[in-house]
């Protein structure tokens, strides 16, 4: 019986053991992200007031390069201004985001700056924020009532379906067969970024010489891409570009392509602007182009939290006060210029 | 199960039931592939495309394997995937930036998937956890060590080859990825080679005998004289070194380790046993089931991406087609 208990106890003991690694892990990677910046009022620089303006900003799990670094970007920008108290929350889904918002509410920072999982989902708290007097900055993903932002910042994801389009239709002088491998299916980002693409395919080639002969979604996930892209090499014998919907992803459609030995055939595009995607478009070859939706989005989202907080705005602007959605224009990287914006990629 | 008659009469009945379930299986096998015969006459029905599905059948494959014998013990193992996360990402940063040694990969992740594997095992053996709640801490535990060992990032594993794609030394990382013996893929002889050491051992040894019994009925297992606790902490360890082994299959094909890959693995690999005929109640497994039930999945998938069909339609048929297979089977076995 003792020596039942004992493996018991010692059994519990690992997992709690366990657990707690995984706590500890978690602690550590929350205190890395939530380093509260707090200024000393004295030497406020910025505002010149001399008061400060608590951020709290709520991202979803960053799972992913570009979610990362959306996170270390809003981190650095308000590390930059001595009159900001920053506090960075990582939500692990959709539900305990809206959770952590309805906490941060009751910390009543003077501005929110969230990046939803999920825009529909999260629209009602950002609303409470909003009414309880916390002005709410909307991070590339929409909310879906007006009332639930003061300000909106994002990305322009048809206008990159429609940059790739031209790119790919300029190379291939709209002869040719293009696969496309999207995003995850049934959110914003994927319907615009396919939208964008066959829109401006079917205006600047009318005559129908550019066929999109394959659309299937990798998920925005490296190991979903390659087995998706092995079995549309089997079915497609010739293709003559490939348009991917996010650089990491792109990193298993390359492997495919490279696996069955036919980088020769095409030519492959990205879009985001990862380190490992701009290191290849600089060595020339297979990846030829990605399209630029910058993560440093979130520091431009931070700087508008801040202006909002202190209740300024640009001066180059009549009125000065911070625009209602800011849309970051998307850019084409190729080999051309990613010396330019290479100090912008992200790892 | 107090009648020993009774008891034989069920077990000749379950014998039966598998034997069919096999065949069952197999002609859904062969439909599948005469439907993409006519479908896709030219791109189908190739030798290239069968490599294709065998080579895509074999990471889910070899979790499936370790899976069956989960299962047959009446358990379940939710971790599978992420362990394939964790053992990869484990094993880049192993072998960091300037290693050259695919065997320091390969033995990295394969110990790595071997020690979760085993913290499943003794929390469920001798910790008394139940299965699906231990194994599913577990799914969020590897899927966190997979984002935490490499700050979320993915790890590449092109310089195990010399930065290059061509032609892999035999033994070297990629090799095991997209090298060939006399023409078939070397993952494919790995996938086979644990399908028929499975078989071996699942029908033809003592070990084989007892992990079907712990799960056929536990307390007459434990009366009879099996060691039931050290089987069931030997099949989840098992899970876990074959999780390992998917690792290398998985990361030779990629060329990196990424913290997101091997997502809801799980899901497939246990879809895979299951329409091949063994039984979530335990005490009835079938390797050659659970491989032709991989091999539905990839027919399934590959045709269904040559037809470019769209996502949703791809799911719903993909549940239809589960439905059906389990359907068409053993009508004793549906509850």
């Amino acid at each position: 019986m003792s020596r039942k208990r004992l493996a018991i106890s010692v059994a519990a003991a690992l997992v709690l053991a366990l657990g707690a690694t995984a706590c500890m892990g978690d602690d550590d990677d929350d205190a890395a992200a939530t380093t509260t910046d707090t200024a000393a009022e004295t030497t406020a620089t910025g505002g010149g007031s001399g008061e400060t303006v608590k951020i709290i900003a709520s991202v979803p799990p960053t799972d992913h390069g570009w979610l990362g670094a959306i996170s270390k970007d809003a981190q650095a920008a308000a590390e930059k201004h001595d009159d900001v108290e920053f506090e960075l929350l990582q939500a692990a889904d959709a539900d305990s985001q809206a959770q952590q918002i309805q906490q941060a509410i009751s910390q009543k920072p003077d501005v929110l700056v969230v990046l939803p999982q999920d825009g529909a989902a999260l629209t009602p708290v950002a609303q409470q924020a909003e009414r309880a007097g916390i002005r709410v900055v909307n991070v590339d993903r929409l909310f879906t009532a007006p009332d639930a932002a003061t300000a909106t910042i994002l990305g322009d994801n048809y206008q990159i379906g429609v940059l790739a389009a031209n790119y790919i239709a300029d190379e291939l002088k709209c002869q040719g067969n293009v696969v496309e491998i999207q995003g995850l299916a049934g959110i914003s980002v994927t319907e615009d970024r396919t939208k964008g693409f066959t829109d401006t395919i079917r205006q600047k080639c009318p005559d129908g010489g550019l066929k999109i002969v394959a659309s299937q979604p990798g998920d925005f996930n490296p190991d979903k891409g390659l087995t998706v892209m092995e079995n549309i090499l089997q079915a497609q014998s010739d293709i003559d570009a490939v348009y991917t919907h996010d650089d990491d992803m792109a990193q298993g459609v390359v492997q495919a392509i490279r696996n069955a030995g036919r980088d020769d055939e095409m030519f492959l595009t990205g879009v985001g602007g990862s380190q490992d995607a701009m290191q290849q478009i600089k060595e020339g070859g297979l990846y030829r182009a990605t399209f630029l939706y910058n993560p440093n989005m979130a520091a431009s989202a931070v700087n508008m939290a801040r202006l909002i907080g202190l209740g300024e705005g640009f001066a180059e602007l009549v009125p000065p006060e911070v625009p209602r959605q800011v849309v970051v224009p998307a850019a084409v990287v190729t080999q051309d210029n990613v010396d330019e914006y290479e100090q912008y990629a992200f790892d | 199960m107090t009648d020993t008659a009774q008891t034989w009469r069920g077990a000749l009945g379950r014998a039966k039931a598998l034997e069919f379930q096999e065949y069952a299986l197999a002609i859904v096998v062969v439909l599948l592939f005469i439907a993409g015969a006519i479908l896709k006459p030219d791109t189908f029905p190739t030798w290239d495309n069968i490599r294709n599905m065998l080579t895509q059948s074999s990471v889910v494959g070899v979790l499936a394997i370790g899976m069956t014998f989960v299962i047959a013990t009446a358990g379940i193992d939710l971790s599978v995937g992420s362990m394939v996360a964790a053992a990869g990402v484990f094993g880049g940063i192993m072998v960091g930036t300037d290693g050259t040694s695919s065997l320091v990969f390969i033995l990295a992740a394969i110990l790595f998937a071997t020690f979760l594997g085993t913290c499943n095992a003794t929390a469920i053996a001798y910790g008394r956890v139940v299965p699906f709640i231990a194994t599913l801490a577990m799914f969020s535990i590897a899927r966190g060590l997979a984002l935490l060992l490499n700050d979320k990032l993915p790890v590449s594993l092109l310089d195990l080859n010399g930065g290059s794609f061509g032609d892999p030394r035999p033994f070297s990382l990629l090799w095991f990825g997209v090298g060939r013996i006399f023409g078939i893929p070397v993952s494919v002889f790995v996938f086979l080679a644990i399908a028929i050491l499975g078989w071996v051992v699942l029908n033809r040894t003592r070990y084989g005998r007892y992990v079907i019994a712990v799960g056929g009925n536990r307390e007459a297992a434990r009366i009879a004289g099996v060691p039931v606790r050290r089987i069931i902490f030997s099949v989840y360890v098992l899970s876990g070194f074959l999780a390992g082994i998917s690792t290398v299959l998985l990361c030779a094909r990629l060329g990196s380790a990424s913290p997101v890959s091997g997502n809801l693995y799980e899901l497939d690999a246990i879809g895979a046993v299951v329409i091949g005929g063994t039984s979530l109640a335990g005490g009835r497994a079938s390797i050659v089931g659970t491989f032709l039930g991989v091999l539905t999945f990839a027919l399934i998938f590959s045709l269904m991406t040559q037809l470019n069909m769209s996502t949703e339609i791809q799911q719903v048929t993909k549940g239809l087609i589960v439905l059906g297979a389990v359907l068409l089977q053993r009508p004793e076995a549906r509850y």
